[in-house]
């Protein structure tokens, strides 16, 4: 018997990428064949990891601007990480919609002759909007929820992007405003959709629940009470998904003391380095060692102090094992990763589902929120010393981290997709 | 008038240099006797820095002093032509690399002053000229007209590791195939045991540290049997760049043990001295070396920092 062939397309993000790595390891040890369908740009990230790769061809108009694209798009949008994410629905989400069914319209045609090519027996889509190639190819697909539970909608689930309560007496304007901003990408993509055969999707929404099945990384101690109970056949609740990465063996640091607080704000995060200098000014006066995470934008420091660390990657799963606090901008791989291996967040959104995220950790006792853009140093200071020295919130976490740890939801990932192709 | 202090400690870490040197070349063995009056006549000195030198070894446990007299090697050559030799280099260049890690580190900015450098680590004067001129031999840092000493680029950013992979892709192929390519067989075996030894970790005990420790060691070698002299002398500084301030954790265990099997294959080509061949594999090697993550990635807009399509 042929072994099964997986086909896994992340969208391109860090996040859900490196959380398809996660289920690709354990598709291959179950024996299957898992292959990866790349985003431009992402070449070589998953052959690293020793999967085969298949590539999405690149506009070629649009990869010479690259570089001058990413420029525009800081200058564009640095300013607007500190806004709420009411405002931000005008200045930033809208925006990001656009260029995201931009980039589904552009794939579609090379999506189609790939799937003809590498022919899977399903196909795993992390990501937030459906490419139509993949619903018509005929084979089960499965969705992989990546971000924040929000991302399926329930009349007790906060608003997706909103950072609000489920609850909030502001729900519904913040519902009508993301309908607003989002309702000219939202046609032009049910008018994409319906030429490709596939029926338009309701206001709003840009991707449909797969009929097949459904993962869903959100661990129960975050969980939202759904007035709607999810059916249990297609929808599973991972308890995380973390991938097996290289060892981190922190470098020795001229004051090489104390416990070890990580800090990522994402790749996209790193770009605002006035915030993160003005925090590494603050690192300077806790007695701890600070592993922190830059991005492309090393060249933007000078006088890093000496129990700071500045890097460009880490192979964070490793590093967040050995932390005691980590800091990051509530992306739901970081946060997951925090809660799997029970170490308490210190949440900082800028964009997206942080903000849901960051709200999620503030309500279950699992971190706590912070704005970025309006905190003092003392402020800071006392956040991170008082987090580290919480020992009912490490043991709540360390409670946390057990259950998921049993569970492996990488795990469990492969083996409902492997019964599936079986079944189907 | 006599050298300073921290001179006469870098002749003697020299001379135990020489000594690991001589081991191999004579095909030593674990526990044979290494008389000092053959070491004497073997490095031209008198038995005193002999004496001092061996001392240092003894430190480190790579020989024993016995009662019966004199001094007994206690560890096998391979372990010498590895960790040995670069652990005297690390003792060698402590403070220049603890400088050079700084500056990677960007701890100290690029223009430095020996009395700012004399502050910052508490080291004599003496000490810290003697770094200087260790980093500047490298060609790290030079001399500014005035007190100032700058530091040359290092491999500390997403764009110099381009660079130094691009230099790298140059220069390393043509030192194989450059005429009189010699490798020394032991030294060559003592390499491969140790990137064998690293293979057989499990997954998730590799470490990207030790890694870029066996990568750099293997690399040198290379670059020590070109017949070329001014490549070599190139690429060994770069590989002693590379060993202080390239620091990446980028790299997942697939694509290091990868790494490893295709220096192995590289080394069964030189084996065989289908040189060519390993010229070819080197470039290889490198290409795929070269492959880095996106710097900046965000859902609906194109990576940031990678180039074209391979």
């Amino acid at each position: 018997m042929s072994k099964q062939v997986i086909a896994l397309f992340p969208e391109a993000s860090f996040g859900s990428a490196l959380n398809c790595v996660g289920i690709a390891q354990k598709l291959q040890r179950q024996g299957a064949v898992p292959v990866f369908i790349c985003h431009p740009g992402f070449s070589g990230v998953f052959a690293e990891y020793g999967f085969k790769e298949y590539q999405l061809p690149v506009n070629k108009g649009v990869q010479a601007q690259t570089e001058e694209t990413w420029q525009a798009f800081v200058t564009a949008h640095l300013e607007h990480f500190n806004q709420d994410p009411t405002a931000q629905l005008s200045t930033y989400v809208a925006a990001t919609w656009d260029a995201i069914v931009d980039t589904a319209i552009q794939v579609e045609a090379d999506l189609e002759q790939l799937l003809k090519r590498i022919k899977p027996d399903c196909i795993v889509l992390d990501n937030v909007i459906m490419f139509p190639a993949i619903a018509n190819t005929g084979v089960p697909w499965v969705r992989v929820v990546s971000c924040a539970e929000t991302e399926i909608p329930d009349a007790n689930v906060p608003p997706y992007l909103s950072g609000m309560a489920a609850d909030d007496p502001a729900r519904p304007g913040f519902e009508a405003a993301y309908l607003k901003v989002t309702a000219a990408a939202h046609l032009r993509y049910n008018k994409f959709r319906q030429g490709c055969r596939l029926a338009p999707l309701p206001a709003g929404k840009f991707l449909e629940t797969s009929p097949h099945l459904n993962l869903i990384l959100a661990p129960e101690a975050i969980r939202h009470r759904r007035e709607t109970t999810l059916p249990r056949d297609r929808f599973v609740f991972l308890e995380g998904c973390v991938r097996e990465e290289a060892q981190f063996d922190p470098p020795p640091l001229p004051v090489n003391e104390g416990p070890i607080v990580y800090l990522s704000f994402g790749s996209l995060g790193a770009i605002d380095t006035v915030l993160i200098s003005r925090m590494i000014d603050v690192f300077a006066k806790v007695s701890a060692r600070f592993f922190v995470n830059v991005g492309g934008f090393l060249e933007s420091y000078q006088s890093v102090p000496d129990n700071v660390y500045l890097g460009s990657w880490f192979p964070q799963p490793s590093i967040v094992a050995q932390a005691d606090l980590f800091i990051h901008h509530g992306g739901n791989n970081s946060y997951c990763e925090a809660l799997y291996f029970g170490v308490p967040s210190l949440v900082m959104p800028y964009c997206w589902d942080g903000h849901d995220n960051g709200l999620r950790a503030q309500q279950t006792g699992t971190g706590v929120y912070m704005e970025r853009g309006s905190w003092t140093a003392a402020q800071l200071y006392d956040t991170i010393t008082s987090l580290m020295a919480d020992h009912e919130l490490n043991a709540h976490l360390g409670v946390i981290s057990g259950k998921m740890a049993a569970a492996d939801g990488a795990n469990t990932a492969a083996s409902l997709i492997r019964q599936l192709i079986d079944r189907v | 008038m006599s050298k300073p202090r921290s001179n006469t400690r870098q002749n003697h870490i020299k001379l135990a240099r020489l000594i690991t040197e001589i081991v191999l070349e004579r095909g030593l063995s674990k526990g044979d006797h290494l008389p000092e009056s053959t070491l004497s006549d073997a490095c031209g000195v008198s038995r005193t820095p002999i004496r001092s030198a061996l001392k240092i070894l003894e430190n480190h446990n790579f020989v024993q002093r016995r009662d019966e007299g004199g001094y007994f090697l206690q560890v096998s050559p391979e372990r010498i032509a590895t960790e040995s030799l670069s652990d005297l280099d690390e003792m060698e260049d402590s403070l220049a690399v603890r400088i050079l890690s700084d500056r990677a580190e960007r701890r100290i900015t690029d223009v430095q002053s020996v009395s700012a450098l004399v502050r910052r680590y508490d080291a004599p004067r003496s000490a810290v000229l003697n770094a200087l001129k260790i980093l500047q031999g490298d060609g790290v840092v030079v001399q500014m007209t005035g007190r100032a000493w700058a530091f040359q680029p290092i491999l500390d950013t997403h764009n110099a590791l381009n660079d130094s992979l691009a230099l790298r892709i140059l220069l390393e192929p043509q030192a194989i195939i450059a005429r009189n390519f010699t490798m020394d067989g032991q030294k060559a075996g003592a390499v491969r045991a140790q990137m064998e030894d690293f293979l057989r970790r499990p997954d998730g005990e590799l470490g990207s540290a030790a890694f870029l420790h066996l990568d750099c060691a293997f690399h040198s070698f290379i670059a020590e049997c070109s017949g070329n002299r001014f490549m070599r002398g190139t690429l060994l500084a770069h590989q002693r760049l590379r060993q202080s301030t390239q620091k990446d954790h980028s790299i997942p265990d697939f694509r290091l043990r990868q790494s490893l099997v295709e220096h192995l294959d590289i080394l069964d080509s030189l084996e065989r001295r289908q040189l060519q061949l390993a010229a070819d594999q080197m470039v290889l090697h490198l290409r795929r070396s070269q492959i880095r993550k996106p710097q900046a990635v965000n859902r609906g807009i194109l990576p940031m920092g990678r180039g074209g399509l391979a």
